[in-house]
């Protein structure tokens, strides 16, 4: 089977239609053991010390699966993408270009779509056919959000697997469904956690994964990963076609797009607190500017670089701003 | 009920009696008193007398600083210094958005304070070199007193050492070379804000409020007043972290 390396999200169900096992290249990146040699390799083959570690990353994984094809989004996420999209060129990779219109229109989308259709030889009906056949899986994982935010049953750091997982579909519906199927059983069965602070995460999905887990520990839970949902297409169900689907998506648009769903979010799962993940070296670390004047809640914004595990320094910070977030909430009641 | 609110600082110990949100009573210990008339060691856990200190039983009694993790837990509830500090600034301000320098003895602390909230903070660590211990050491060499040694900004003479022993030999290598007192003490003020200024640097922001006993000082209000849109010096700033303590226990 043709083996296609993927940035970020695109429309997977043209790439399954078109015979493809896709991989994220980023989840191969961050959940691999050799994360940190991932980055190195891309720093000494010149990649500067001022570019981000997803980037470095998504380089470093890229030439150590093997890819020969990559998909990589050019309007819409990371403009370094570009640049890596050169460099990797260089070394013998394909490179197909997707993107998300900044016009962010019904029309424009549907060019792009048509056009990453026609690159990969597919018809509209057969993308539609994937797109019908994934909606269970889809299902699966708004299945276990409502585990996460409505039964408080499923933890933070499963609820942001289980969303990103769907970039990808871990190169093989089939089973990513099973896998999926089987945690909500083992989910359901648990006793609904009792933490005071219901917290929500907004940003790119963390280098640092162990911030889930920490903050946890402080009386807190995680209801509502923004970005990792994006990923999994939660409102699929709702549009008529692929282009709308597409349309829909908050992630590569405009912030004030993103800020509609999240304050909707907000309300819906009742959040006390956002913490607001930026990568160094990111234009979205400047977006927090206008996030923290939009949004009445409070917001904590963690930047993080190469590691993979909180400093000493952010846990304390962390640890502060959640001790005080409970004595609000605590004042609230 | 009456609130206690105990600071137990590096240099002195900040006392302070809250009643329906006034303060009522306020006073410092040397930290070395302190321990020896005020305190009782029992089962490993220090046990503040209340009562010799002049206080009724009857009372909230909230504590922070060094030894907040040592005090009886019976009688004190402790929080953390952050917080403490950042409870008494919003409790003297009415402020819920700006950035806390906190200089005490040996500590440094920056505060940054959103919706009421901590954002993000920093702390010194390993060298107390931009603390009031240096300004002491500092007008024992120069001979003046602490109050007036502060007030001096103007034309400082140039300290380079970053460490405040070699600082000392330095300023007297300056007295014999015949500066000014002005200028002397404005390098020692000057150069306590340099050595707090990469501590400060990632908190650029519009209002910086200060506490602790080095927010007294006249030249260091000047020199941050550069950096800052808003400079607020607050009323009691020796005292804040105990009024924290008693905020908050106003508060729960």
């Amino acid at each position: 089977m043709r083996k296609i390396g993927i940035t970020t999200t695109v429309p997977v169900e043209i790439l399954l239609a078109a015979n493809c096992k896709v991989i994220d290249l980023n989840n191969v990146f961050i959940s691999g053991d050799s994360y940190s040699e991932d980055i190195e390799r891309a720093e000494r083959d010149g990649f500067p010390k001022s570019s981000c570690a997803w980037i470095k990353g998504i380089y470093g994984a890229c030439l150590r699966c093997g890819i020969s094809e990559i998909v990589g989004v050019q309007e819409g996420d990371c403009s370094n993408t570009g640049a890596l999209l050169e460099v990797l060129k260089t070394r013998g990779i394909k490179v197909y270009h997707f993107s998300y219109p900044a016009s962010h229109n019904v029309s424009d989308i549907t060019i792009e779509m048509n056009k990453f259709m026609k690159a990969f030889n597919v018809s509209l009906e057969q993308t539609e056919a994937v797109r019908t056949s994934l909606s269970t899986i889809r299902k699966y994982a708004k299945a276990i959000d409502e585990l996460t935010y409505i039964d408080n049953k499923a933890t933070g750091f499963e609820n942001h697997i289980s969303q990103v997982t769907l970039s990808d579909f871990d190169g093989n519906p089939q089973k990513c469904g099973q896998l999926l199927e089987a945690k909500i059983s083992e989910i359901s069965k648990r006793q609904p956690r009792k933490q005071l602070l219901r917290l929500g995460y907004i940003g790119v999905p963390p280098m640092i994964c162990d911030v889930f887990e920490y903050a946890e520990r402080f009386n807190a839970c995680f209801v509502y990963n923004e970005v990792q949902r994006e990923f999994s297409f939660p409102r699929a169900a709702q549009a008529k076609d692929i282009y709308e689907q597409y349309y829909d998506y908050t992630y590569p648009y405009d912030l004030n797009f993103r800020l509609l769903e999240i304050k909707k979010q907000i309300r819906q799962r009742r959040l006390d607190g956002i913490i607001h993940y930026t990568q160094s070296f990111c234009h979205r670390a400047i977006q927090d500017i206008v996030i923290k004047q939009e949004l009445d809640i409070p917001v904590f914004t963690i930047e993080g670089d190469k590691s993979n595990c909180l400093d000493s320094r952010t846990k304390l910070r962390l640890e502060a701003f959640l001790d005080m977030l409970v004595d609000l909430r605590g004042l609230k009641q | 009920m009456k609130i206690l609110g105990i600071d137990l600082g590096s240099r002195e110990v900040k006392i302070v009696l809250m009643d329906k949100n006034s303060i009522i009573h306020k006073q410092k210990i040397s930290t070395m008193t302190f321990y020896k008339n005020y305190c009782l060691y029992k089962n490993g856990k220090l046990e503040v007398d209340i009562k010799n200190l002049g206080f009724s039983e009857d009372v909230v009694a909230v504590s922070t600083g060094y030894g907040r993790n040592n005090t009886d837990i019976s009688k004190f509830r402790q929080i953390t210094e952050i917080k403490a500090h950042v409870y008494g600034a919003i409790y003297q301000t009415d402020l819920k958005e700006f950035i806390l320098l906190d200089v005490g003895g040996q500590d440094v602390k920056v505060i940054k304070v959103e919706k009421g909230l901590i954002t993000d903070l920093e702390m010194n660590d390993k060298c107390a070199a931009s603390c009031g211990r240096y300004l002491e050491n500092m007008s024992m060499v120069l001979e003046i007193p602490l109050e007036k040694l502060t007030e001096y900004f103007e034309a400082p003479v140039e300290l380079n050492s970053t460490c405040s022993v070699f600082s000392e030999s330095e300023l007297i290598g300056k007295i014999a070379e015949g500066v000014s007192m002005e200028r002397l003490c404005a390098g020692v003020n000057y150069s306590l804000y340099r050595k707090l200024r990469p501590l400060l640097f990632k908190f650029k922001g519009k209002r910086l409020v200060m506490s602790g006993g080095v927010a007294k000082s006249k030249s260091l209000a000047y020199y941050l007043t550069k950096d800052f849109d808003e400079v607020i010096m607050l009323k009691e700033p020796q005292f804040n972290g105990a009024i924290g303590c008693c905020s908050y226990g106003s508060l729960f």
